[in-house]
C-alpha cells in the first residue's frame, strides 16, 4: 500500500488567530487540498514551523485539521515553540518532524489545514504541513 | 538491493520552484529511476539558507515527473527564520541538519525520468541550499 504526500505552507502573522494554510510556495492557489482517491487512513504528517523572532518575547505553534475529510471531526496537534531575548541576531532552522497518526479519511473530500501561533506575538511563524495519505 | 540518487541545488528566490538537477562537480547526474527499482524506500534532504534576508520559511521537496506513478508528492523538509543581525556583531550559523524519511514507499516506474525540486516559501530568508538523495528498492 503505497503512500501519498500533499503539502500545504504559509504564515501565522497574529497571535491566537487560526490562520488557513493555502499555499505551495510557487502554487499561490493549489485549490482544495483533497483526500486521494482510495486513500482510507492519515498515517502521519510531516511539519515544520519557525518564527521570524520579530519580537522578543516566546510563543507556541500547533496545527489544525478539519472539514469533511475527517469524519471524526477536527484535530489539533502540537508542533513546536520558540522564544528570543532581543530581536537581533537570530537565525535558526528546524527540521520537519514526522508525527505518526491513524485517522480515518474520506476519499475525494477536503481536509482544510491551519496553523495557529499561541501565546505571545513573535511576529511570524512560518508552517509548513505535509499530510500523509495510505490505501 | 537498494540505489541511489543525490541531486543538489540553490534556492535562489522565494516562492519559486528550483529544479534539483546537479550533483557538484557532476553537472548533469542521470535523473532516471535504476532498472528493476519500484519504490522510493527513503529520502535524505538537508536545506537551509544563509539568512542574509530577514523572515521566516520553509523548505518544501517535490518529487515528480514521468516515473512517479500518482503524481507529484511534496514534502516539508524544514523551516528557517533569521532577524537582522545588530550593527558591529555576528550573528549564528544557520545548520541544515538531515531530514530522514524511512518507508516513504512512493510507487515508481523504473527506467523512467524524474524531476526533483524544491522550493523556499514563505519570506525570502536569503539564498537557499538543498540536497536530496533518494534510495530507490
Amino acid at each position: 500500500m503505497s503512500k501519498l504526500y500533499r503539502s500545504r505552507e504559509g504564515e501565522a502573522t497574529a497571535v491566537d488567530t487560526k490562520t488557513q494554510l493555502t499555499t505551495l510556495g510557487s502554487e499561490t492557489a493549489p485549490g482544495p487540498l483533497l483526500v486521494p482517491a482510495g486513500a482510507k487512513n492519515l498515517v502521519g504528517l510531516l511539519v515544520a514551523a519557525m518564527e521570524n523572532m520579530g519580537a522578543a518575547t516566546s510563543f507556541s505553534a500547533f496545527v489544525r485539521l478539519e472539514g469533511p475529510g475527517l469524519p471524526g471531526g477536527p484535530e489539533a496537534i502540537a508542533v513546536s515553540a520558540g522564544g528570543c531575548t532581543v530581536i537581533t541576531g537570530g537565525n535558526s532552522n528546524l527540521l520537519s518532524k514526522f508525527i505518526p497518526l491513524n485517522i480515518p479519511v474520506v476519499s475525494a473530500n477536503e481536509i482544510l489545514v491551519f496553523g495557529e501561533m499561541a501565546g505571545t506575538d513573535v511576529g511570524q511563524v512560518s508552517f509548513g504541513v505535509t499530510l500523509i495519505f495510505q490505501q | 538491493m537498494s540505489k541511489t540518487l543525490t541531486v543538489e541545488g540553490d534556492l535562489a528566490t522565494v516562492d519559486t520552484r528550483a529544479n534539483l538537477t546537479t550533483q557538484g562537480s557532476v553537472t548533469t547526474p542521470s535523473l532516471i529511476v535504476p532498472a528493476g527499482m519500484k519504490k522510493i524506500d527513503k529520502i535524505l534532504c538537508a536545506a537551509a539558507a544563509d539568512g542574509l534576508a530577514v523572515g521566516s520559511a520553509v523548505f518544501i521537496l517535490r518529487i515528480g515527473g514521468s516515473s512517479v506513478a500518482r503524481g507529484e508528492q511534496t514534502f516539508v523538509i524544514s523551516a528557517s527564520g533569521t532577524i537582522a543581525a545588530q550593527a558591529g556583531s555576528d550573528t549564528a550559523p544557520q545548520v541544515g541538519q538531515l531530514f530522514v524519511l524511512d518507508d516513504a514507499d512512493v510507487d515508481v516506474s523504473p527506467s523512467d525520468s524524474l524531476t526533483i525540486a524544491g522550493e523556499m516559501a514563505g519570506s525570502d530568508n536569503g539564498t537557499g541550499r538543498m540536497v536530496c538523495t533518494l534510495v530507490f528498492a
